[in-house]
């Protein structure tokens, strides 16, 4: 019952993201899907990191998948993280131009 | 014909500036609007294959090094060149007949807006010039503010401003890693600079070479509009009036595929750029679809869709293989057609009932059976619903990941083209399958006949593209074989 109750109350959760306006099944659903997609989506990207080392990609892999399943619901916190705020645009935008900078600066020749 | 390759920037340049001069003169302006938009796909259709340089400057033999170098500013014209220049130019064509026959009063600025982008993403394909190219990426960036500024949705202005914000951090990187390039080659001429990388006249190792991929990508994301730029470029498609996010997504794929190639001949030698277009592909990918899943405004939720499908352009040019990117640039043309044809026919939705909300609509096929027919053939193409054109590039996507030793990339391709069905099926149904909502005031207003026409002709090119791919994906594999 521990794992209904959680996804019950992240359906719950999910009422938050549609207000203010009512919530309908096909939103909930909608909310559900993306959900479990986003979940498998990035396990399924992190296992291309066999090709460096078959045993780092297992590693990252369920670290990953217990992170994200034990932090559901996730589409309400990434929904914030992307919403229209010029602050928060403009912040990931630098933090992006200096992770590619530093790793094509210093790791680019290594790959 | 060799003449009429600069003829493909020059008239929709100087058709912008004299609309702009002479918009007084209404039934004048939309006259000469109609005949110059109607050129537009024609002159590409109607051009040799080949070269123009600048200025009569033809390119110089070094006959130490047995080098050939280009003074002039070079446009190449191809069979690429050829398809996405038609398939631009007749989406300008169908957004200004839209235009011109949805308002009696025409606004010169707004045509000059449409025309200069135009140009500016024609500019940027024909281009063999990084600097070049860069001028009229500003250009575009401006025009884009503008038509999304000049519509009349609430906080358009704001959404244009931010974008003009962001785009000041974006496009000053990609200006200082050409200046890198510059100051390494001592030209801005592509070719020659791909000479000298592959020649091994630069040590592609180098901090500086390095830095300059760096800053030129980051330019590339803002422009195509990958993470973490995809939720302003989802932003202006959405505060765009329906026909302007049609040809504002068109001149980001033309963007990105231009930037991108250009990239992929100069810095192809570093194992690094690859993986970097892919890993933000599938950023691209997973965020664009996630985040549409659960959106309530159809124009957003179009918008993320449009973000996400560039993600499969960006992995077939990832994978760096001939049949690959084929597969892109196959899906990139792919995606302009489906995508504007989506735009018109959700705008063409908001023109009868004015409501975005997806939870205030309901029962509207009953109201606009062919608009809704249209659109599920449109949403079933942009999921990859054979035998329509989106399933072909899309098949031909997963066929190169596998064959390239990734799949996982292919399942992921499916996947994502499934949560884009479970979006489109989802909006579809709450828009004209479910129950009509008692509140809803349809507008006594049909749909414009212009709409409806323009997609008419949008899906018979969709379907024709899906049936007989070879009619494209030939050419741009020889365009392929000979970058690689």
């Amino acid at each position: 019952m521990k794992l209904y109750d959680q996804i019950f109350g992240v359906v719950k959760q999910f009422k938050k993201l549609f207000s203010p306006g009512p919530v309908t099944n096909a939103d909930v659903s909608g909310s559900i899907t993306a959900e479990i997609f986003l979940i498998v989506s990035m396990v399924l990207a992190v296992i291309l990191l066999r090709h460096i080392s078959p045993l780092l990609a297992g590693l990252v892999t369920l670290i990953l998948a217990i992170v994200l399943i034990s932090n559901i619901p996730l589409i309400p916190k990434f929904k914030i993280e992307q919403e229209d705020s010029l602050e928060k645009m403009l912040f990931y935008a630098i933090v992006v131009l200096a992770l590619i900078v530093t790793f094509i600066y210093w790791g680019g020749i290594l790959v | 014909m060799n003449e009429l390759i600069p003829l493909m920037v020059i008239v929709p340049l100087m058709a912008a500036l004299l609309i702009s001069a002479f918009s007084k003169f209404n039934r004048s302006t939309k006259i000469f609007a109609f005949v110059v938009a109607l050129c537009l796909p024609l002159i590409p259709i109607l051009s040799n294959y080949g070269l123009h340089y600048f200025g009569g400057y033809e390119p110089m033999l070094d006959n130490v090094t047995g080098v050939m170098f280009h003074p002039a500013i070079t446009y190449s014209f191809t069979f690429l060149q050829q398809v996405f220049i038609g398939a631009v130019g007749l989406l300008t064509f169908l957004v200004i007949f839209i235009y011109l026959t949805k308002y009696k009063e025409v606004s010169g600025p707004y045509l000059f807006l449409l025309f200069l982008g135009t140009a500016a993403v024609t500019a940027m394909i024909l281009t063999d010039d990084i600097f070049h190219m860069f001028v009229f990426f500003e250009i575009l960036a401006l025009a884009q503010v503008g038509i999304v500024a000049a519509s009349s949705i609430d906080y358009s202005y704001e959404m244009a401003l931010k974008y003009m914000i962001l785009g000041s951090i974006g496009s000053p990187m990609m200006l200082l890693g050409i200046g890198f390039l510059l100051a390494l080659t001592g030209s801005v001429n592509i070719t020659d600079i791909a000479t000298a990388v592959h020649m091994g006249l630069i040590d592609a190792t180098s901090p500086v070479f390095l830095l300059s991929l760096a800053l030129i990508f980051f330019g590339w994301l803002y422009a195509s509009g990958l993470p973490p730029f995809h939720t302003i470029k989802s932003g202006i498609y959405s505060k765009a009036e329906p026909h302007g996010a049609a040809l504002l997504q068109s001149f980001t794929v033309m963007a990105m595929i231009s930037i991108v190639l250009v990239m992929f001949r100069i810095y192809s030698t570093l194992p690094i750029f690859e993986v970097l277009i892919v890993f933000f592909s599938i950023l691209a990918m997973i965020l664009g679809v996630s985040l549409a899943l659960t959106q309530t405004d159809f124009r957003r939720m179009i918008g993320f869709l449009a973000v996400g499908e560039l993600g499969f352009i960006g992995l077939g040019i990832g994978l760096g293989t001939n049949f690959s990117l084929t597969a892109g640039l196959f899906q990139a043309l792919n995606e302009i057609l489906i995508t504007a044809l989506l735009f018109i026919g959700f705008g063409a939705i908001v023109n009868a009932t004015n409501e975005v909300d997806t939870r205030k609509l309901g029962g509207l096929l009953a109201y606009h059976p062919k608009v809704s027919i249209m659109l599920l053939i449109g949403g079933l193409a942009m999921a990859g619903v054979p035998p329509l054109n989106g399933f072909q590039s899309k098949l031909m996507l997963v066929q190169a990941s596998l064959s390239c030793g990734y799949p996982e990339l292919s399942i992921l391709a499916i996947m994502v083209s499934i949560a884009t069905f479970v979006v489109f099926v989802k909006t579809y149904y709450t828009i004209f399958l479910k129950p009509k909502p008692n509140d809803l005031e349809l507008e006594n207003r049909d749909v414009p006949r212009s709409m409806v026409l323009v997609m008419g002709i949008l899906l018979i090119i969709i379907v024709i593209l899906g049936i007989f791919p070879d009619m494209v994906t030939n050419g741009i594999s020889s365009f392929i074989g000979g970058i690689l």
